[in-house]
């Protein structure tokens, strides 16, 4: 997904997680996909929910929102497909959304003091202030505050 | 582009593909290379043969069978992938490796055409159970990996309940037929 914004201002695909929108830098979104059949296999990952086969690939699907919006968030029945980098390989990562997602373009500002740091900064759309998701970021934080491991299915 | 690259197409998928056996456990499908398994008994057949551990360390263990002079611990593979308990059926005896599977059954043995990394996304214990994810039509089934059964320090803590159980064996049976 790409666009060429004006000066100052870059590409974002907003998508809500819960009643909260974020901002997902649109060069890691790859599309955003109707469910398909979510697989699912013993794991110990509690933020994975599973896989999806997306155009030949395998692609794990990542509750995210269980980080950044907390628990208890519901009605996400698409997939925003994104990046996530691994030192020098990427692999795609399916999360789920609830399907109202845009691409605006939008000059990013600097992110709060005390923000987590998987939030990098923040777009403004009229009253609404968005925070801008560094996804592999998320992940990290994940793995820093992990209790010990429990299988999951 | 690799040598194999050059080869026709159904040469080089031919090179990629293998030969599964596809099992359950708790309704959940797992598949193994045919090559991994050395043979496939009823558990019911094996219960003669199979001793019990004494050992509460590691709950999916619970009996060791010799066969053709090795001995092979019995892991449930219900409780390895902490799915629900089952009665599982049969036993699969593992070849390079000291386990055996206990599972449900098996579904089929089928041809799978590659079987692809699991996505780097899986960080945990998983990384060491599976060797990769094989797909099936529309389902995507772990592809266990033998070795993944039991740890190295599994396998010690086993070996070291077992000298134990022969010591306490030994010293028995010295007691008995001492006068």
């Amino acid at each position: 997904m790409s666009a060429t914004p004006p000066a100052g201002e870059r590409s974002f695909v907003l998508l809500r997680l819960t009643t909260q929108r974020f901002a997902l830098p649109a060069e890691t979104v790859i599309e955003l996909v109707v469910p398909g059949s979510l697989q699912s296999f013993p794991h110990t990952d509690p933020l994975l929910l599973g896989v999806l086969v997306r155009r030949g690939q395998v692609v794990p699907v990542a509750d995210v929102a269980q980080i950044v919006a907390g628990p208890g968030a519901q009605n996400r029945k698409f997939y925003l497909i994104a990046t996530r980098h691994f030192g020098a390989a990427r692999e795609w990562c399916a999360i789920p959304v609830m399907g109202d997602c845009e691409l605006i373009s939008a000059a990013p500002q600097a992110r709060d003091e005390g923000a987590p740091a998987y939030i990098t900064g923040a777009v403004h759309l009229g009253q609404e202030q968005v925070p801008i998701l560094d996804l592999d970021s998320v992940f990290a934080a994940r793995i820093a505050e992990d209790s010990p491991a429990e299988v999951r299915v | 582009m690799s040598p194999a690259d050059t080869k026709p197409k159904a040469i080089r998928r031919a090179l990629r593909s293998e030969q599964v056996i596809v099992f359950t456990v708790a309704s959940q499908r797992f598949a193994i290379a045919v090559d991994a398994v050395q043979e496939i008994r009823s558990a019911d057949s094996l219960a003669g043969a199979a001793t019990e551990l004494v050992q509460t360390k590691l709950k999916k263990v619970r009996h060791k069978i010799e066969r053709n002079g090795r001995t092979y611990y019995v892991v449930h593979a219900g409780l390895h992938f902490g799915l629900p308990v089952t009665r599982p059926s049969l036993v699969l005896v593992l070849r390079k490796a000291r386990a055996c599977a206990l599972v449900d059954r098996i579904e089929q043995m089928v041809e799978v055409a590659v079987v692809r990394s699991l996505p780097r996304a899986f960080v945990g214990e998983e990384r060491r159970w599976y060797r990769g994810l094989a797909l099936m039509g529309d389902s995507v089934i772990p592809v266990v990996s033998p070795s993944g059964f039991l740890t190295a320090g599994e396998i010690s803590l086993l070996d070291s309940v077992r000298a134990e159980m022969a010591a306490a064996a030994a010293a028995e049976a010295e007691g008995v037929s001492a006068p």
